[in-house]
């Protein structure tokens, strides 16, 4: 019987460790232009930058540049929601083509997927606190519980950091109730989603008083070696950022003050 | 000697007895309309506790979202229709070679059917997930796999085990009387199996099979936690598009749990109806 | 120690198979406590469950109407839900009209965390079919041994405790077996309200380190360890009890 769980354990552990690549896509530009439709990774749980409509659509800032990357290709665009667990994994995939879903472009990740340079965003992390709670500097979360987000690149970086206990859901919802109810201090997040989460009224009763940390540009990705896609990506980021096409969506969307890296690009490619 | 008289004891209640049938209750309706009582109730009781306008009613609010949510409740149906057909193909291919002769393909097939029913589903919904690619190249045609087929594979994949289980389970519980019989009247061991075995077992497998259908569509919630938009993201995504009120919590969860109950109970009670009625009297 | 560290990170730069969690000392950290947690819930849920089991078969047996209709209730309400939706019921929605304390950081925290939550949600999950397999074990008891019981002067607790469970116990150990398996491996369900069990921290450290398939292939290792190892003491404690003669 030991003997037999043990071939079964070994035939297993074999067959997985050799679990390889799949093919290299062709050319998704070709792909994209001749199947007319552009698949987009958007997220749909992070107000203002992709969230739901009552009646179902995704909407805000990213669905919004993606549509303008379908109108510079003259195809339409389809959106699926992804989360910062499976976001890369649906890109490698090839489930979407491309992939503006609030990412931060890191080393790490840039070894994954193709991050398009310029960055389009920028943001870094913060803890969304009720204003009844008196916390000023991050080393005083040491051995306190804040609720995050699965996947999240600083969940690590916070806990060891500065020793706070980080509980993480799989979504935006849950973690907020989670908060609500009390299980945490605080909601571990992206500043710019604290921010755009606060514009609600209900949240009236929560502050975002520490500093941001750890200002990551976000990148809007592509597969690995589609290099004219990622050619015409790099130029349409750019293009944006001289238009000032996302001052203006971030005006739309009701983000109260530009934030300093759209406002910097903006100066830059002008 | 003297003869000591023993108190007398009265009779043990009937429903210790083995002649009295255990509680059925009848109208199967009423859990039906017992949940849905409590969800609204629920939810009548958190539209009191809150301050009237601006915010809307829970009830409203329910009635609003719930297009969305039964579209999302129907695909969580169709990923279990599809994961049972998948899981009985493969389960009863596997199942035959869990009864068969030759050891190669009886060991083979008890490895893949213990190693299936020994691992937790969501384990092998992430499995499924990370590690099967978007898209099969099979010669010229290519296959798409959006995620909810792979939860379809990843959910199907313990269902052929149990599957196979319930097949062996019914072909070794027939007498073997039958399979002397057969033999004595000249089948091989092939048209022992098809022709005589194997059509008394489909009767007996019946029972097992839907019951493992019911825990299927119960397991088919486990693919919101891998990213698929069924009805129990979409009651997250609910929740948070009405600004993340806490009193929605309840009576949306309430309202899936009721979803659900709605579509099971009637299922289990029919399972249960078959299994008298196909109850093999000795 | 060290060299099965090195051996390990030698092979992560020459291969490229990355198990962190055996050169990295935070994540090997992260993924014992996991298994700790795993093992915590499997044998908590395990004995809550059963108990539960126990007391509701017993309660099916009683004599008021009420009380057997309110068990059947229970028992069809969580048979027929998914025990998702029934976790995130009781860790959201329950915790959020329950009654709350103030804890050492000034907020208003639930009574119940989320570990407890799981355990009570997994107990009443697994009870329910616990009490169903305990009382096909009692039906399986043959009238007559209970009339004698009550011939000889047992009362209704007596002859349950004394005659009706070490019978019924023989009966349904299989059934029984066959649900504490599927106990161990629903306890990967806490995963979604984030109670750090070895799937979560799991996905804690592929997310960080990009090592899917490697702990995707210790995840199954060890979940095929710990159901074996039920298996294995079930069936040692169904052949302690065999007695000759009794059932098939």
């Amino acid at each position: 019987m030991i003997r037999r769980r043990l071939t079964l354990l070994s035939l297993l552990a074999g067959l997985m460790m050799a679990a390889g690549a799949w093919p290299a896509r062709a050319d998704a530009l070709q792909d994209i232009k001749s199947k007319g439709v552009l698949v987009v990774g958007v997220k749909a749980d992070y107000p203002p930058f992709g969230y739901r409509a009552p009646n179902g659509d995704i909407i805000g800032i990213e669905p919004d540049l993606a549509r303008d990357v379908a109108k510079r290709l003259g195809v339409k665009v389809q959106f699926v929601p992804v989360v910062a667990a499976n976001r890369m994994q649906f890109l490698e995939q090839g489930k979407i083509d491309l992939l503006i879903a609030t990412m931060s472009d890191t080393p790490d990740r840039a070894r994954v997927v193709a991050i398009v340079k310029p960055d389009y965003y920028a943001s870094g992390y913060n803890l969304m606190l009720p204003k009844s709670i008196r916390i000023t500097a991050w080393d005083q979360l040491k051995g306190k519980p804040v609720c995050a987000i699965q996947g999240a690149f600083y969940n690590k970086q916070v806990a060891e950091k500065f020793g706070a206990q980080v509980i993480a859901f799989t979504g935006v919802a849950e973690a907020l109730t989670a908060m609500k109810q009390g299980r945490c201090v605080g909601f571990l997040y992206d500043d710019t989603a604290i921010e755009g989460q606060m514009l609600r009224p209900e949240w009236s009763a929560y502050a975002m008083p520490l500093p941001s940390q750890d200002a990551q540009p976000w990148g809007l990705a592509v597969r690995m070696g589609e290099k004219s896609f990622y050619d015409f990506m790099a130029k349409t980021v750019a293009d944006w950022h001289k238009t000032g096409l996302i001052l203006k969506l971030e005006t739309k969307y009701g983000i109260p003050q530009h934030s300093k890296f759209a406002e910097e690009m903006h100066k830059k490619y002008e | 000697m003297t003869a000591r008289v023993l108190p007398v004891m009265p009779p043990l209640p009937k429903v210790l007895r083995r002649d009295a049938p255990l509680p059925r209750l009848r109208l199967s309706l009423w859990h039906g309309v017992a949940l849905a009582g409590f969800v609204v109730l629920t939810a009548m009781a958190a539209d009191a506790a809150t301050e009237p306008a601006p915010r809307a009613g829970v009830l409203a609010v329910l009635v609003r979202w719930s297009p969305l949510l039964l579209r999302g409740f129907g695909f969580n149906i169709l990923i279990s229709f599809m994961a049972m057909a998948i899981g009985t193909v493969l389960g009863a291919f596997l199942g035959l070679g869990l009864v068969s002769l030759r050891r190669p393909a009886r060991a083979l097939a008890w490895v893949l059917t213990e190693f299936f029913r020994n691992a937790p589903w969501l384990v092998l919904l992430f499995f499924m997930i990370y590690m099967l690619p978007f898209r099969i190249q099979i010669g010229p045609l290519s296959i798409a796999l959006p995620d909810w087929v792979k939860a379809v594979i990843g959910l199907g994949l313990p269902v052929m085990a149990n599957v196979a289980e319930v097949m062996r389970g019914a072909v070794q519980s027939i007498h073997p009387g039958q399979w002397e019989a057969a033999e004595s009247l000249g089948f091989s061991r092939n048209q022992q199996l098809w022709q005589i075995i194997l059509p008394q077992c489909i009767k007996r497998m019946i029972p097992p099979w839907m019951n493992l259908y019911a825990i299927l569509v119960m397991g088919t919630t486990l693919a919101s936690i891998v990213g698929v938009n069924d009805v129990v993201t979409l009651a997250g995504q609910v929740q948070a598009a009405e600004g993340g009120r806490t009193d929605l919590l309840v009576p949306l969860y309430g309202y899936v749990l009721l979803l659900f109950f709605i579509y099971c109970y009637p299922i289990a009670r029919l399972t249960q109806r078959l299994e008298r009625r196909y109850a093999v009297r000795i | 120690m060290h060299g099965i560290a090195a051996w390990f990170r030698h092979l992560h730069e020459t291969t490229g198979i990355n198990l962190t969690i055996a050169y990295d000392p935070f994540d090997r950290a992260r993924f014992l406590h996991g298994l700790l947690v795993t093992l915590e819930l499997s044998v908590i849920t395990i004995v809550g469950s059963v108990l539960v089991g126990l007391i509701g078969a017993w309660l099916q047996g009683a004599r008021l109407v009420w009380t057997r209709r309110i068990v059947q209730v229970y028992i069809q309400l969580f048979r027929n839900t998914p025990p998702l939706v029934q976790m995130f019921f009781f860790y959201f929605g329950l915790s959020s009209v329950l009654p709350t304390m103030k804890n050492s950081f000034g907020i208003q925290e639930p009574l119940v965390s989320g570990f407890g939550w799981a355990c009570i949600s997994l107990i009443f999950f697994a009870g329910a079919f616990n009490v169903e397999i305990f009382r096909s074990g009692i039906e399986a008891i043959p009238s007559s041994t209970i009339e004698a019981a009550e011939a000889l002067g047992y009362t209704r607790l007596q002859t349950y405790l004394n005659v009706v469970l070490p019978l019924a116990t023989r009966v349904c150990l299989p059934a029984l077996t066959n649900n504490l398996v599927n106990l161990i491996k629903t306890t990967t369900l806490a995963y979604a309200i984030a109670v750090p069990e070895l799937l979560y921290v799991s996905n804690q450290i592929w997310s960080d380190s990009v090592n899917v398939p490697e702990m995707m292939v210790v995840l199954l290792v060890i979940y095929t360890a710990l159901v074996g190892l039920l298996v294995a003491a079930m069936k040692a404690w169904e052949r302690a009890l065999r007695r000759p003669g009794l059932g098939t």
